[in-house]
C-alpha cells in the first residue's frame, strides 16, 4: 500500500503498491509517473521552488517557495492521486492533516 | 520552447519507483511433493486374495498380524485368501490380520 501523506508544505509518499509484481505494477507505475511528471514541471520553472528527497524508503517533496505554479501542479498531482485511492484503494491511500 | 533533452536538475523517472523491489518478496518455498496415497487399502472385515495390500505406511503405524507379510517399505500385504480383521496389539498399537474364510 503506498501512502501519500501531506502536511502543510511537505508531501511524503512511501510503500509499494503490491498491485503486481515488478514491472507489472500499474498502479506503481501511475504513482511514479504523476510525481515525477509534476516534480520535473516544477523545475523546469523554478529549480529551487521544492525540494526533493529519496531515500528508498520514502520520498519527502517540501514545497518551499509555494507560488502559484508550484501550488497549482502540487495540488493537481494531490487530486491525480486521490482519484487514484478511488479507484485502487487496497493500494494507494491518501492522508493530509491541513 | 524548452529543449526536451536537456535533463539538468531533472530527477529521472523510474515508473517502478513505488513497486516491490525484483527478488525482494520472492520466497525460496512454494514447493511441495506428490501425495502418496498412504492408508488403508483393504477394509476390515473385507474378503481378499494372497498377495493383496492391506495397507501403506511410513513406518510401522500398523503392525503385521496373522498371515499378513511386511514389505521393505512397511506395506502390509495378505499371505493368504481370507477376511481383513483390524485388532489391537498391546497397550496403544494396532495390528491387522487375515483369517481364512
Amino acid at each position: 500500500m503506498i501512502t501519500v501523506k501531506k502536511k502543510d508544505n511537505v508531501i511524503t509518499i512511501s510503500g509499494h503498491a503490491g498491485y503486481e509484481k515488478t514491472g507489472e505494477d500499474i498502479v506503481c507505475a501511475s504513482v511514479s509517473s504523476i510525481m515525477y511528471t509534476t516534480l520535473n514541471a516544477i523545475l523546469r520553472f523554478s529549480n529551487d521552488a521544492i525540494s526533493y528527497e529519496d531515500d528508498k524508503k520514502k520520498v519527502t517533496i517540501v514545497n518551499k517557495k509555494g507560488d502559484n505554479i508550484t501550488n497549482t501542479l502540487l495540488s493537481n498531482m494531490m487530486s491525480l492521486f486521490l482519484e487514484l485511492a478511488m479507484q485502487y484503494p487496497k493500494n494507494i491511500k491518501i492522508e493530509s492533516e491541513e | 520552447m524548452i529543449n526536451p533533452y536537456d535533463f539538468i536538475n531533472m530527477i529521472s523517472l523510474d515508473i517502478q519507483r513505488f513497486a516491490h523491489k525484483k527478488g525482494q518478496s520472492s520466497t525460496q518455498n512454494g514447493r511441495d511433493s506428490e501425495g502418496r496415497r498412504l492408508g488403508a487399502k483393504a477394509a476390515d472385515g473385507q474378503v481378499i486374495n494372497a498377495g493383496t495390500i492391506i495397507y501403506r505406511q511410513r513406518g510401522t503405524k500398523i503392525y503385521p498380524g496373522k498371515n499378513v507379510g511386511m514389505g521393505k517399505d512397511h506395506t502390509l500385504y495378505a499371505l493368504i485368501r481370507g477376511t481383513v480383521k483390524y485388532e489391537r496389539c498391546g497397550r496403544n498399537k494396532k495390528k491387522v490380520s487375515v483369517y481364512e474364510v
